[in-house]
């Protein structure tokens, strides 16, 4: 099982210097630490607000206003977790915050999310070449048709590789309920795909 | 826990799943709106709290604040004006230091450790630290932990970037985080002089 630190793995790899560091002079005030936390974060945040939204110009709000909530509750941030860990925590809560403020509004259409899913996520994972661009289309098409619940368990679980209880904890709903909505989701996702069972 | 990971690795659907990529790039730049949002204000240094306080209440606490940084900043001044003198003392030897870098090719990469930001510099440290010593022993446990869990991430953070600094030495923005860091480790010593002083000058 692939952990939620995972989610920030290539964090490392991309910055000449740690999180940390940074959190500690962005705690300072030091804008320009923030804003390199921002570069290096941004994308995998986005990621995670376009997915759960299936709205590009909601998602992007998302992104802003988790990193200026950020900002602010920087003297929060105990380093518990990683920080990515902890940005996307406030990501999906703005998410959630957003969904419950305008209700049904926030979900695109179906042919929406579509649109949004070959435009925006396309794109195959660094180093993952078994698949093209028109199959990765077709998954990102999938992973968007799914019901709300299922869905955000299936992105936060599946794609970004939180555990249960991480997500239960993020999603703000029982373990037992994350399991079972993604293993609804996976059901879709499978049938949507024209994917066999998993033998085992 | 392998066994598990293969077992998944071979399932189709993981498969289909790993392939999308975990970033998505931002369609407009969104740091300027976030910029633009956050350069009024810095970090929050404690948490917020919701109060329904009134307004009465309000000026009440304000006016007692006000007296209690008036006592402070006065004892403070009095007191112990030489031991700001030795902060600023200190943060000034190392913004010359740093303004110094550029000029000479070698000098980045003596930004390292504690010992290069000069003697003035270490001098007013180790005077900064042994007072610090000395007054968080008077301070509430809470508070002591808080400060010391504070200080230790900041020390962290200073050699963190230090040691990047000794592989990357020509990266500016290091060299202003390293000089940041100092900076701020300055002024939380210097703080719990602030501190110790406002409570005794309470009681």
């Amino acid at each position: 099982m692939i952990t939620g630190a995972d989610a920030t793995d290539t964090t490392a790899e991309r910055s000449p210097f740690s999180d940390a560091a940074l959190v500690a002079a962005a705690r300072g005030g030091d804008t320009r630490a923030f804003e390199r936390l921002y570069r290096l974060h941004s994308g995998r945040v986005l990621g995670v607000c376009l997915r759960m939204t299936r709205r590009r110009d909601i998602a992007e709000d998302c992104v802003q206003q988790t990193f200026i909530r950020a900002w602010r509750s920087l003297a929060a941030f105990e380093g518990r977790s990683a920080f990515g860990t902890w940005l996307h925590r406030i990501a999906v809560n703005e998410v959630l915050t957003y969904a419950r403020n305008h209700g049904t509004r926030v979900e695109a259409t179906q042919d929406d999310a579509v649109e949004e899913s070959d435009e925006s996520v396309a794109t195959a994972r660094d180093g993952v070449n078994e698949y093209d661009t028109g199959e990765v289309m077709d998954v990102e098409r999938a992973l968007a048709t799914l019901p709300d619940g299922s869905r955000h368990v299936v992105v936060l679980q599946a794609v970004y590789g939180y555990s249960h209880e991480e997500v239960a904890d993020m999603l703000g709903i029982a373990v037992g309920t994350c399991k079972a909505q993604l293993h609804r989701g996976r059901r879709l996702l499978r049938e949507r795909l024209g994917l066999p069972e998993n033998a085992s | 826990m392998s066994d598990q990971h293969n077992e998944s690795a071979r399932d189709p659907l993981d498969q289909a799943l790993a392939s999308l990529s975990r970033d998505v790039q931002p369609s407009r730049d969104l740091w300027a709106g976030i910029s633009a949002e956050i350069s009024a204000s810095s970090p929050v240094t404690s948490s917020p709290r919701h109060s329904v306080t009134s307004s009465r209440s309000w000026l009440q606490l304000a006016a007692s604040v006000v007296l209690i940084v008036a006592s402070s900043i006065t004892t403070y001044v009095v007191v112990h004006r030489s031991m700001q003198e030795q902060v600023l003392q200190a943060q000034q030897s190392a913004t010359q230091q740093l303004q110094q870098a550029p000029v000479l090719p070698a000098m980045p990469a003596s930004f390292g450790g504690q010992e290069a930001m000069g003697a003035g510099y270490v001098q007013a440290r180790a005077a900064l630290d042994k007072e610090f010593q000395q007054r968080i022993a008077t301070l509430p446990p809470v508070t002591r932990a808080k400060l010391e869990r504070d200080l230790a991430d900041l020390r962290r953070a200073a050699a963190d970037i230090s040691a990047t600094l000794a592989r990357h030495p020509s990266d500016p923005l290091l060299q202003e985080l390293l000089l940041s860091t100092y900076q701020s480790e300055l002024g939380m010593l210097g703080s719990v002089t602030d501190m110790t002083n406002a409570t005794e000058t309470r009681l």
